[in-house]
């Protein structure tokens, strides 16, 4: 029951949230220099005075905005400005799955291999497995993907014609443009890990467990390890936000079709109703994440109880 | 990690020991791990090259270009090698180090302000005040965030003060979050309320006894967050929303050295191993800053 | 911990020496042939791949503005007359016939018998005179209107000043003939006609779905291809359109047109053989003095030239004299084949070459004395007293790049303080059209072989003008030469406006464009053009290229 009130609040913060995100998008991306419908090649006064009456972009900008209120509680965001072609949600259902198919593969790649990588380095620690783990972490941090993804291009795709340099199509397109993506999450992850099984290890209640004499291995992985990924649970809501972010850069590097890339070239374009209806599937979407993510935690910590 | 706070000017020790206040512990514990202190040593000086670049003598202007020459590999007389409009990459690099450390250090400092200010406050107040305040914090994490600072970019001039900024108020929910649990736990402590009950006002309390307990955790996180500012800047630079020409930091020449990997290696190697060389120490500081000031390290204990 | 330090950084300096840089020639890329950039296999099907490059806004034929658009309108749809695929000139379309009037004020199309839309249905010059109408329509907002301008009355109904469409000069007379009256004689007129505005469009699907018409599942079209699947900011695929009239001669089975904007990828996709073509403008500059020597680089003159646009309603740009100081300073040589490692050629004229029958004005050349003489007489001795101006651009590292050296060759020639501002497409539109900056990068590219493509952008008050330059003579020039029937004479009246427009510099030149493209070998029937317009209808793939391997038409440089 706990569990249920606690879900259903958290839901029911998310709209004035929402509210609050709809609104600050509204108001900057129309206080922002230019408009949907400037280009290069001009059009006649009369013709861009149309096009700005079809979109109601003639109309004071309170009464757009309630406007905008309006469709979008009915989750209708309109056309895209500067694909007239499209609906805005039909721009979203097609380019979210493949950003979140790429961040769902980088995240379980960085997990797979940073959490073992941490606890190997936490029960090898201060020897130089550790070091060398940690040290490959760090530079996993320092080095930035639009660094890396070239690099492993160059390696693996034109040197050697193994994957293809770009795209998202077959098995073999996606193997670098993840790898690229999960590299400093592994590095992350893998810090985490170890510091958090490192925390666990030195608890009295581990102690005691070796002292009873259990095998050690029974004793890491039965005890310590629910209680040192802890940190890499918590991690994992701001993992997922900061990996939409960083997609971007991976689909631009490798041309791949998924929505990070439409709300950086939206802003660019000011193609309004395509920002804000981004933006607002974004903070939908981490929001559930969180929420997700946080009721995880007390599964595993019977500590932590929720408020 | 334990960062339970002790009093600012504690009793002595019990069996006649030698007093140990935290921040002699901590720096003592510091020193000895030789990663921090060597990558320390490491920022320093990249620091105080940056600082004095202007004046180092020999080295070229990183602005004179010399198109005929284009871009040509490390010689004797570059020794980082040329970029495409014949530019001294030595030099760009040097003088990138300078707007990438002050980026970091200025997008920094404005988090630190509002976000210690802004976690202390919510943590002392305590109640209602601090409810809302981090409700506040709670909506704000939930932005997408960076989307929201390419778009003030987009909207505002794209001057280095907006980058600063920007950049700073990307990082600051953190450190809220941090402050605010450190006043929090600190708050009802005994040594506060005697304190209190000797008649210490409310400002007193603060600067004396939260704010030097509270600084642990705060310097851990400055440290660590330098260099995450440092790679936003890059990730900006890379969508061209960075630094604006003719200054270039590390991210903008990382971000175009990328682009001619396959013709000017030299392009990208240079700046980032400057740029990565640089993230690592400040992670190896912040790491050992943060060993340093948890007590329950007992790896020196006798 | 140093020494665990040193070792894990061990794989950066193995990187650095794997990526050693080589000689000049790229000879270091392994590629499966010396003689060719990339992989040269060619694909198992009749499927031709290239990159289209930046996602079309829209490729409704009538709205179309930008060459990707335009790529793809023309490979679903066809007009009246086709471009050669060499020579780019008119040839029979849907109309198989047409008859100009002596006055050069009429044209007569005869459509072809038993023309239909994809869909089946009869295909007429109704469809042809309601599309070209829809154009005009104002409630269309076409960007391309001003193409119909030539066209009697359009201009009048386009802005709104004319209600009635009937009056405008197109007609069709019945169902295969379409007659079209001009209001002055225009020798490119034919030219027009096979330029996406042009095109027909299938009214009931236009009229049905409105925005939507274009949608794979709803679009009919009348070309050589069909529309078979589209993924917004992915690709495009077409199959052979089996109605089409000439559906014998087109050879491929599949065209796959993906829709990538990053030029190093695209690239890249190109030498692992993913793409058959790299087209024009999606290679990076640096690269192309390493790809010269492979067979499959074309290069050639490009109907396009970047310039640099003075926004004279500002001081100090009011002053002719600090124009041409600043115009005299800019070393075109230098940018062009220096910086630009010749991949431009350096321009010092407004409009580009290639114009049959039109001789250039001498150009303005590089010349710092002059340039700091002109700075004097406008009373700013060695700089002194110059305001700091400012060069706008958007994001882009050519931009950059060029900015960069000629805020240098300003610093170094004429001693005045310039800044640089990058600004994202939106805010750099919005800037130039606004007439809010000081000097501007521009482009301008041609859409018909003619020099008023160029030289009409600068008449006074015209929306492709932004630079607020207005000078009655040069607007009186043109308007002259646009009713003028002789075209020795008016080839005579456009070259003493654009002298005029030199001299009086609210614009700078700097290059001309040239395309730089990328073809795999076992592609035939794709030639270099000088509007870097590419039919598809006459592609096809030669698996037994290796035994034909003679030069392909347009591999060698056309420069003397």
């Amino acid at each position: 029951m706990d569990t249920v009130n606690f879900v259903t609040r958290r839901l029911l913060m998310m709209i004035p949230t929402l509210w609050v995100i709809a609104t600050l998008t509204f108001f900057m991306m129309r206080l922002a220099p230019g408009g949907p419908f400037l280009a290069e090649r001009d059009i006649p006064v009369a013709a861009k005075e149309q096009l700005m009456r079809k979109y109601g972009l003639d109309l004071p900008l309170g009464r757009q905005y309630l406007r905008f209120l309006g469709n979008t509680v009915r989750f209708d965001f309109g056309p895209s400005y500067k694909f007239p072609q499209r609906q805005v949600s039909e721009i979203i259902r097609e380019a979210f799955p493949v950003s979140a198919e790429l961040g769902a593969w980088a995240l379980l790649l960085a997990i797979l291999l940073g959490v073992p990588i941490g606890v190997i380095a936490a029960l090898r620690q201060n020897t130089p497995v550790d070091y060398a783990s940690m040290a490959a972490a760090l530079i996993g941090v320092s080095v930035p993907n639009f660094v890396l993804g070239p690099v492993l291009v160059l390696g693996f795709s034109l040197t050697v014609f193994l994957f293809p340099p770009a795209l998202w199509q077959g098995w073999q397109s996606r193997v670098l443009p993840v790898l690229t993506l999960s590299a400093a999450y592994i590095a992350y992850i893998a810090r985490l890990t170890r510091a958090g099984m490192l925390e666990v290890l030195r608890q009295d209640f581990i102690r005691t467990a070796m002292a009873k004499g259990l095998p050690d291995r029974m004793v890491v992985f039965k005890h310590a390890l629910k209680l040192g990924i802890l940190p890499v649970v918590s991690f994992l809501g701001p993992a997922a936000a900061r990996i939409v972010t960083g997609s971007i850069v991976i689909e631009t590097i490798f041309a791949i079709p998924g929505l990070g890339r439409h709300l950086v070239n939206g802003a660019f374009n000011r193609d309004y109703t395509l920002v804000l209806g981004v933006v607002l599937f974004y903070a939908v979407f981490l929001m559930v994440l969180n929420l997700v993510v946080d009721v995880a935690y007390t599964r595993l910590d019977p500590r932590v109880e929720l408020k | 990690m334990d960062l339970s706070p002790r009093p600012a000017d504690p009793a002595p020790a019990l069996g006649g020991g030698r007093p140990q206040s935290l921040w002699s512990d901590a720096w003592r514990r510091l020193r000895r791990n030789r990663a921090a202190a060597a990558a320390a040593m490491i920022l320093i000086t990249i620091s105080l090259v940056s600082i004095a670049a202007p004046w180092l003598p020999r080295l070229a202007d990183p602005t004179t270009q010399n198109l005929a020459l284009g871009a040509t590999p490390p010689t004797a007389a570059h020794w980082f090698g040329t970029d495409e409009l014949g530019r001294d990459t030595l030099a760009r690099v040097i003088h990138g180090g300078r707007i990438s450390l002050l980026v970091g250090l200025i997008a920094t400092i404005v988090s630190l302000i509002i976000g210690v200010s802004y976690g202390a406050i919510s943590g002392y107040a305590g109640g209602k005040l601090d409810e809302f305040l981090m409700r506040v914090v709670d909506i704000l994490y939930s932005l997408p965030y960076i989307f929201l600072v390419i778009l003030l970019l987009v909207f505002f001039s794209r001057s280095l003060i907006m980058l600063f900024v920007a950049l700073g108020l990307v990082q600051w929910l953190t450190m809220a979050r941090i402050v605010r649990g450190q006043v929090l736990s600190i708050k009802h402590q005994n040594f506060v309320e005697a304190a209190r009950a000797l008649g210490a006002g409310d400002r007193a309390i603060i600067f004396r006894h939260i704010v030097p307990n509270t600084l642990g955790p705060v310097i851990v996180y400055t440290t660590l967050t330098v260099p995450a500012v440092i790679l936003q800047e890059a990730f900006l630079s890379f969508l061209g929303l960075g630094v604006q020409p003719p200054n270039a930091s590390w991210g903008t020449l990382v971000s175009d050295g990328a682009r001619v990997l396959a013709l000017f290696p030299w392009l990208v190697i240079f700046p980032g191993i400057a740029l990565s060389l640089t993230l690592l120490c400040f992670n190896f500081l912040g790491d050992g800053l943060r060993d340093a000031l948890d007590p329950q390290d007992r790896s020196d204990v006798a | 911990m140093t020494r665990h330090l040193f070792r894990a950084l061990l794989p950066l300096a193995f990187l650095a020496g794997a990526c050693a840089p080589a000689p000049p020639g790229g000879a270091r890329l392994a590629a499966t042939s010396e003689q060719y950039f990339g992989d040269v296999t060619p694909p198992h099907d009749n499927t031709f791949t290239y990159n289209n490059g930046t996602e079309p806004e829209t490729f409704d034929p009538g709205l179309a503005v930008g060459q990707p658009d335009g790529r793809v309108a023309r490979t679903i749809f066809e007009g009246l007359t086709v471009p050669d695929p060499q020579t780019l000139e008119p040839r029979p379309g849907q109309a198989y016939r047409w008859e100009m009037s002596a006055d050069g004020l009429s044209y007569v199309f005869h459509l072809r018998p038993g023309l239909v839309w994809s869909n089946g249905s009869p295909l007429s010059a109704r469809d042809f005179q309601w599309s070209w109408l829809r154009v005009l329509r104002p409630a269309t907002a076409a960007r391309y209107a001003s193409l119909l301008y030539a066209i009697e009355n359009a201009e009048a109904y386009n802005k709104g000043t004319l209600a009635d469409s009937n009056r405008v000069g197109v007609h069709a007379v019945d169902d295969s003939t379409l007659v079209v009256r001009l209001h002055a004689p225009t020798a490119y007129f034919l030219f027009l006609t096979q330029f996406y505005t042009y095109l027909p469009v299938p009214r009931w699907v236009v009229e049905r779905y409105g925005d939507r018409w274009t949608r794979p599942e709803h679009i009919v079209s009348n070309g050589p291809f069909l529309l078979d699947f589209w993924r917004q900011q992915n690709r495009f695929e077409f199959v052979k359109n089996p109605r089409y009239w000439n559906a014998g001669a087109v050879r491929l089975d599949r065209i796959v047109a993906y829709s990538v904007e990053e030029l190093n990828t695209s690239t890249n996709l190109y030498k692992a053989g993913v793409f058959d073509w790299n087209p024009s403008g999606y290679i990076p500059s640096q690269f192309i003095p390493y790809l010269r020597h492979y067979k499959d680089y074309r290069h050639g003159d490009y109907q396009g030239v970047y310039f640099y646009s003075i926004n004279v309603t500002r001081k100090p740009f009011e002053d002719v004299w600090v124009r041409r100081a600043l115009t005299y300073a800019v070393d075109r040589e230098a940018i062009a084949n220096d910086l630009l490692k010749g991949s431009r050629e350096p321009w010092g004229n407004f409009t580009p070459t290639g114009y049959p029958g039109y001789d250039h004005p001498p150009g303005i050349t590089y010349d710092p004395e002059k340039a700091r003489e002109c700075l004097r007489r406008a009373g700013y001795p060695d700089g002194s007293g110059f305001p700091r101006i400012s060069i706008l651009f958007n994001t882009s590292e050519d931009h950059r790049r060029i900015a960069e050296a000629i805020q240098a060759m300003w610093r170094d020639v004429l001693h005045i303080d310039v800044e640089l501002s990058n600004q994202e497409w939106g805010s750099y539109l919005q800037a130039t059209t606004a007439l809010q900056y000081d000097v501007a990068r521009r482009s301008w590219i041609g859409d018909y072989l003619d020099p008023n493509t160029f030289l009409g952008c600068l008449i006074s008050g015209d929306g492709n003008n932004r630079t607020g330059w207005s000078n009655p003579r040069y607007d009186a020039l043109l308007r002259q030469a646009s009713v003028e029937v002789r075209p020795e004479k008016r080839m005579a009246l456009l070259r003493e406006a654009e002298a005029l427009l030199l001299d009086e510099s609210p614009i700078i030149p700097i290059y001309h464009y040239s395309t730089n493209e990328l073809v795999k070998p076992y592609v035939r029937g794709l030639y270099r053009t000088a509007l870097d317009t590419h039919p598809l209808t006459g592609v096809w793939i030669d698996r037994d290229w290796r035994r034909h391997e003679a030069p392909l038409a347009g591999t060698a440089t056309e420069r003397p």
